[in-house]
């Protein structure tokens, strides 16, 4: 088999976890014909800098990280994969039990906790979800936790916080991504029930400049595509990135967050 | 993974306080690394292992005021190691402990006036049995010297009923009615192994008595001759390879494959008072019976921390155990591996 030159991916070191997520997928494509490397950085904008300058082929971003990377190449770049579960990420609003919340509606008046300023699912698409119905900031008493910025939400900090000052009676209704929603319910009962879900929007992706040849992208692509949950090598992988299955991107899904951006004029970077 | 516990149910906004802290802790570990989650009530141990086996990770352990959670799945024995050295794949059997010889090294301290602690006929039978329904291939007979089982001859038939059964001999006693009782045995199924130390006299009669060496050669001949197939454990301090070459071509001129050399080294058991340290967090056991209870390995066979049960029956439970704790120290040592980095 000819081997394609290294392909070096970039991802944001969010929690130690992502050094054996990174090994393991590195593992995987040793013996492939597109064999990769990886960087870590500390957050998503050295990362979006590091991907325009070409020190890395490939680079592991966030919805809003890869609509800032459109945005800085005025559309040269391309996604080549995502996870599963980046096509059907949702927000979800919630309130203690009992509330009598239900509907975007009612959380008007409300004190509203939300994440940091960079998280999709925290921040910037709940407002967006919020101000589509007519409830501007104007008409709420938002309780803002900018906790880990850089990270675009991956941690997950910001929803923890938002959903204790639920729990501790400093807002009504705090906005938490899917995963960690889902997360949460594992512990059971929680006295705490879902106001209103929004619709599904795409979450990370794997983006590449236009300039990166195609083939290599093609067979590292395809590589990434066939790990499979049966093989229980692959599966470790799988599970701890948290998705079933590796997918090619459905770039409709980024189309609100593009609007949340331009409405609530982001810059493309800070 | 948590016993069941009678307990007040843990209230929703309590829940929602550890559900908060999982999340945030354990997200934040790397995998297969831990973090202790304290808790205040049985009924919380639940709630974190619910949410442990919800979210793909794992309890390690429960302590009285917190529950230590594992990164990740913890993996099953059969994943970690494989297959020949799974617990209870080989059983050892001390049938006795009496032995014509007082080797200075001999890790269960036999002699010629060792207590004989005799595993009678219908136990070895029962244990074989039993051992076989849980997965036993290799049996391991040995003592003390097993040619002074009174009943040796039937000891042998049992085991080799089983599976296939290595008798662990200094082969000086191949005579009069022990002679006998040998011919009488399966050659496809029974390999004598026989102790050997060195290639000529000196190390081997200076641990187990003048004259030794030569009658164990002589044991290996006859035994060759009676179409057994012989292989050979020599004892020493620590690796020696010259030692190990001399003794490899010699057992070799004697028509003995080099593959069929067993090397061992002298462990601080029994008589030894050097050698290896060796605990049961340290060694991969081999389950071990004798007539005093079920052990974690031969080597420590009459050593107290080395005893996992006094009971030789039931033998399933015991090997259930000890793969159980098999596996916990594996875990523990794999957290361990990844928390000392070396820099």
């Amino acid at each position: 088999m000819d081997t394609l030159d290294t392909l070096v991916v970039g991802a944001v070191a969010y929690t130690a976890n992502v050094v054996p997520i990174w090994e393991g997928i590195r593992e995987y494509f040793a013996d492939s014909a597109v064999p990769m490397d990886f960087v870590l950085y500390s957050n998503y904008e050295r990362q979006v800098d590091a991907l325009m300058a070409g020190h890395v082929d490939v680079a592991w971003n966030t919805n809003l990280a890869y609509l800032r990377t459109v945005g800085l190449t005025n559309g040269g770049c391309r996604a080549l994969a995502m996870r599963d579960t980046d096509l059907t990420f949702r927000t979800v609003l919630v309130a203690r039990e009992g509330s009598g919340l239900k509907g975007l509606e009612s959380v008007r008046g409300t004190r509203v906790a939300l994440g940091s300023k960079d998280s999709g699912q925290a921040r910037i698409l709940p407002t967006k979800f919020l101000a589509d119905a007519g409830i501007t900031f104007a008409d709420v008493s938002p309780v803002i936790f900018d906790s880990d910025v850089g990270k675009h939400g991956d941690t997950g900090r910001s929803e923890l916080d938002a959903l204790q000052a639920v729990l501790g009676d400093e807002a009504d209704v705090a906005a938490l991504g899917i995963t960690t929603w889902q997360q949460l319910q594992q512990a059971g009962e929680l006295g705490v029930e879902e106001v209103w879900t929004s619709p599904d929007y795409c979450h990370c992706n794997f983006t590449a400049l236009s300039s990166l040849d195609e083939d290599r992208a093609e067979a590292w692509t395809s590589h990434l595509l066939a790990m499979d949950w049966d093989v229980p090598e692959h599966r470790r992988i799988l599970e701890l990135e948290g998705l079933r299955q590796w997918v090619r991107p459905q770039l409709e899904g980024y189309r609100s967050l593009e609007d949340a951006m331009r409405e609530q004029e982001i810059p493309l970077t800070w | 993974m948590v016993s069941p516990t009678v307990a007040l149910p843990v209230t929703p906004s309590r829940r929602a306080q550890l559900s908060i802290r999982l999340v945030d802790v354990v997200g934040r570990l790397a995998a297969g690394t831990t973090a202790l989650v304290p808790v205040e009530s049985p009924a919380e141990i639940e709630v974190v292992d619910t949410w442990c086996r919800g979210t793909g990770n794992s309890v390690l352990a429960v302590h009285p005021d917190a529950v230590e959670v594992y990164r990740g799945r913890l993996s099953d024995l059969d994943a970690t190691l494989p297959p020949d050295r799974m617990p209870g794949r080989r059983l050892w059997l001390y049938t006795n402990f009496h032995c014509n010889l007082a080797c200075d090294y001999c890790c269960v301290s036999s002699s010629p006036h060792a207590d004989p602690r005799v595993l009678d006929v219908d136990t070895v039978t029962t244990l074989v049995a039993q051992a076989r329904d849980m997965g036993a291939t290799e049996l391991f007979v040995t003592g003390g010297e097993p040619l002074m089982h009174p009943s040796i001859a039937e000891v042998l038939v049992a085991c080799t009923a089983a599976a296939p059964t290595v008798m662990l001999t200094n082969a000086m006693l191949f005579r009069g009615a022990r002679l006998r009782a040998l011919e009488s045995m399966p050659r496809e199924s029974l390999t004598l192994q026989v102790s050997l130390d060195s290639a000529t006299p000196g190390l081997h009669d200076q641990h187990r008595g003048a004259g030794t060496w030569a009658r164990a050669v002589e044991g290996i001949r006859t035994a060759r001759t009676m179409g057994f197939e012989v292989r050979i454990a020599m004892t020493i301090a620590h690796r020696n390879s010259d030692l190990e070459a001399q003794v490899a071509r010699f057992t070799g001129s004697l028509g003995i494959p080099s593959e069929q050399l067993v090397v061992r080294y002298i462990a601080q058991e029994g008589e030894a008072t050097t050698g290896i340290r060796l605990t049961r967090a340290t060694l991969v056991p081999e389950v071990c019976v004798t007539a005093e209870g079920v052990w974690w390995h031969p080597v420590g066979a009459t050593d107290p921390a080395m005893r996992v049960s006094s009971e030789l029956l039931p033998l399933g439970p015991s090997i259930e155990a000890i793969r159980e704790e098999y596996l916990d120290y594996r875990r523990r040592g794999d957290v361990l591996a990844a928390s000392f980095p070396c820099a």
